[in-house]
């Protein structure tokens, strides 16, 4: 996508997801991003360690007897003391179970995003309601809200699955379908001409397999989820059981996501009639094995969806996609 | 504005965000109605309609006037006419060959009923004094729909088998006039001088007046190929090529204006229904262009104009965006002359759509019964 250099440069877009918090904003006719694990770990307070994190320029707070390491850090910390990192959120919102949640969310929030001095637009990604489920996502938003608010911008939120099709359908005039594969949760959402017609979320993401393999393979879902980032792909025999064994889920998780999509389509009056196929597109870190879109395109054309689908394709830049369409929400003025 | 011309302007906007803001306000709900009603080019379709008051003879209708043929908008100025000297070299007993290096294939070439004059419907003519004319009008591309083996040298058998099968089915259902094959080759199959039933339910118009049942007005080539939804053509380059020198052969010999060579899709109307677009052949992606011609598409197509024929959403998706510009113009040109004749545009809809069934029934041919069997 190029852009007309003229536009507004001082907007953001964030995304905020369960597994990482990205950042884009615009530089000259390009994007920039920049992320962060939506994670964190906490280690013993001592004055070596606080003086080494300062000096490595690691973010970390100190709090009492121990030290918070957060941001892409937490994994290597988490690594090294054979624990699991936690984690400020939670199947896409605000994590219940962590009474941390909401000040480390802040923390990892401020390492990517300066404080605004002047009124400027900042567009964040928020999921959609789980499919069948009413889920209230009000104290997700409006805390998140608060929060960049606080830092001085002009907040505005987007559906995550919508910020996938703002960043990658640009060619069909944002006409098609956007699912973003993250780390708590599927989004999907289906727009017509930049209108979303159709939103949802499957619960089953990149967490729900490193858990179900963990728990089959007794390894820590930390370590589960560098084996899946660092070594796994589809269409291949794997020798080493845990990766047989992400196998197994993936292809869970991918057909509860089509289930969830047919389910979807059956029910909803708001689809367009169109004979016109519809682009789809993959995107986030779920989705990043090789050989996952011919995985999903399988398991897709087999559902026999009651809509024309064209061709599924992943995103040009997977991990930023969210991020990236947030920032075109913002520079829109949406 | 329905949301395929917001579509369609928006595809105009080449800057991302802009774009994305313009449609977000476009198709915010209960916006609609903010949207200014006349855009440029729809006042400027009001001038044809409007002009027509001074056109001595013009009288504006009524609901107790006689039902008229709608006048034929002008709505850009056309490329002029220029019909190259084409003329026929050489005739053996299977092929001819023309100076522009045309070669056709007389070994499928077959008689139908003679093409009986027809009738063209003058603008503001009353349908019972219809001008009466013989030669050809115009030309209409068809695709076959046929069977498509891979285009590469390991296919040439089923690539000639289908042919052979595409040629016996044409030849004998006097399907059109020629058939370009996926190799460039061109066959006669219906002879010129002969009807072919290949655009039954038709309308079209040009500065002289309407036309309706194509078959008998209008000739018919068809490529070897399926029509493929999207802007990329699906007639290959030697197709092109093929079709560039017969359209000029026949362009020169009958001159025949260049607006007046249209896709099966532009000129398709459904009389049950009074829709247009029953076929789509060719609906968006015609290489008018590059076989010689002006891009018709932005034509307003005189189905709509000129009977009060309408259209629906799946037509509109099975087209490309050239089309829907002629679509908004003949939209444009119905309400201009409904508004000059102070009647709602349902009502001069209704007059019209009266008009065209009285039309069709004078001109239901004897040979009817046999196209319907033998339709494609």
């Amino acid at each position: 996508m190029q852009l007309n250099d003229s536009l507004n440069h001082s907007a953001l877009g964030l995304d905020v997801g369960t597994s990482r918090i990205c950042l884009a904003r615009q530089v000259g006719a390009d994007f920039q991003f920049q992320t962060q694990l939506n994670a964190f770990v906490s280690v013993p307070f001592s004055p070596m360690t606080a003086n080494v994190l300062t000096k490595e320029n690691i973010p970390h707070t100190v709090s009492g007897p121990e030290i918070v390491v957060h941001g892409n850090e937490s994994d290597r910390f988490a690594d090294l003391l054979n624990v699991d990192t936690r984690r400020t959120m939670n199947k896409g919102v605000l994590n219940p179970a962590e009474p941390d949640s909401l000040n480390m969310l802040r923390k990892i929030v401020e390492s990517l995003v300066d404080p605004a001095n002047d009124p400027r637009k900042l567009c964040f990604t928020v999921p959609a309601a789980p499919l069948g489920a009413e889920q209230n996502l009000t104290y997700h938003e409006a805390t998140l809200r608060q929060v960049l608010s606080g830092m001085g911008y002009q907040v505005k939120s987007i559906n995550e699955g919508l910020a996938v099709i703002y960043s990658e359908l640009e060619s069909t005039n944002f006409t098609g379908i956007g699912i973003s594969c993250g780390g708590g949760l599927c989004n999907v959402c289906v727009a017509y001409l930049s209108v979303p017609v159709m939103s949802f979320s499957i619960p089953k993401a990149g967490d729900y397999i490193d858990d179900s393999a963990a728990s089959m393979t007794g390894e820590l879902a930390n370590r589960v989820r560098i084996a899946k980032e660092d070594s796994f792909h589809f269409n291949g025999f794997h020798s080493d059981k845990l990766l047989q064994v992400l196998g197994v889920y993936y292809d869970e998780m991918i057909q509860s996501l089509v289930t969830g999509i047919q389910q979807a389509f059956s029910n909803s009056r708001n689809l367009p009639k169109q004979k016109r196929p519809l682009p789809v597109v993959l995107s986030g870190g779920t989705a990043l094995p090789e050989g996952f879109r011919e995985r999903f395109e399988k398991i897709f054309k087999a559902a026999n969806l009651p809509i024309p689908t064209a061709d599924i394709r992943m995103a040009s830049d997977p991990l930023h996609t969210s991020a990236k369409g947030a920032l075109v929400a913002a520079l829109a003025d949406l | 504005m329905r949301p395929f011309f917001i579509e369609w302007k928006a595809r105009n906007i080449a800057d991302p965000v802009a774009r994305l803001r313009y449609l977000h306000q476009k198709m915010e709900p209960g916006r609609s109605d903010r949207v200014p009603r006349r855009t440029q080019w729809k006042v400027a379709s009001l001038l044809p309609a409007l002009a027509c008051l001074f056109i001595p003879g013009f009288k504006a209708s009524n609901a107790h006037q006689d039902l008229f043929v709608a006048p034929i908008p002008h709505v850009a100025a056309a490329a002029p006419d220029v019909y190259a000297d084409v003329w026929r070299v050489e005739k053996t007993n299977d092929s001819e060959t023309y100076s522009n290096g045309l070669r056709i294939d007389d070994r499928y070439a077959v008689s139908n009923e003679p093409r009986h004059p027809y009738r063209v419907f003058g603008p503001n003519a009353d349908a019972s004094q219809p001008d009466i004319r013989t030669q050809p009008a115009g030309i209409v591309y068809h695709t076959t729909e046929s069977d498509q083996a891979s285009f590469e040298e390991g296919q040439n058998g089923a690539l000639l088998r289908i042919e052979k099968e595409v040629l016996s089915y044409v030849k004998h259902n006097h399907s059109y006039h020629f058939l370009i094959d996926r190799f460039g080759q061109v066959y006669r199959i219906v002879q010129e001088s002969d009807v072919a039933f290949h655009a039954g339910n038709s309308v079209w118009a040009d500065s002289s007046g309407v036309y309706v049942y194509l078959n008998s007005s209008f000739l018919g080539i068809a490529f070897e190929t399926q029509t493929r939804v999207g802007e990329q053509t699906s007639a290959n380059p030697a197709q092109i090529h093929a079709a560039r020198v017969l359209t000029q052969m026949l362009r020169s010999k009958y001159h025949i204006a260049q607006s007046n060579c249209v896709t099966h899709a532009q000129v398709s109307v459904n009389p049950s229904n009074m829709l247009i677009g029953y076929h789509t052949d060719w609906a968006g992606n015609f290489p008018f262009l590059e076989v010689g011609l002006s891009d018709n598409y932005t034509a307003p197509p005189a189905a709509i104009y000129a009977f009060g024929f309408d259209y629906n959403p799946v037509f509109v998706h099975a087209t490309g965006v050239r089309l829907w510009q002629g679509l908004a113009l003949a939209e444009d040109q119905l309400r201009a002359q409904a508004e000059a004749r102070g009647l709602r545009v349902s009502q001069y809809r209704a007059q019209l759509r009266k008009k065209y069934h009285q039309i069709i029934t004078t001109l239901k041919p004897v040979s009817e019964a046999k196209e319907q069997r033998h339709a494609t």
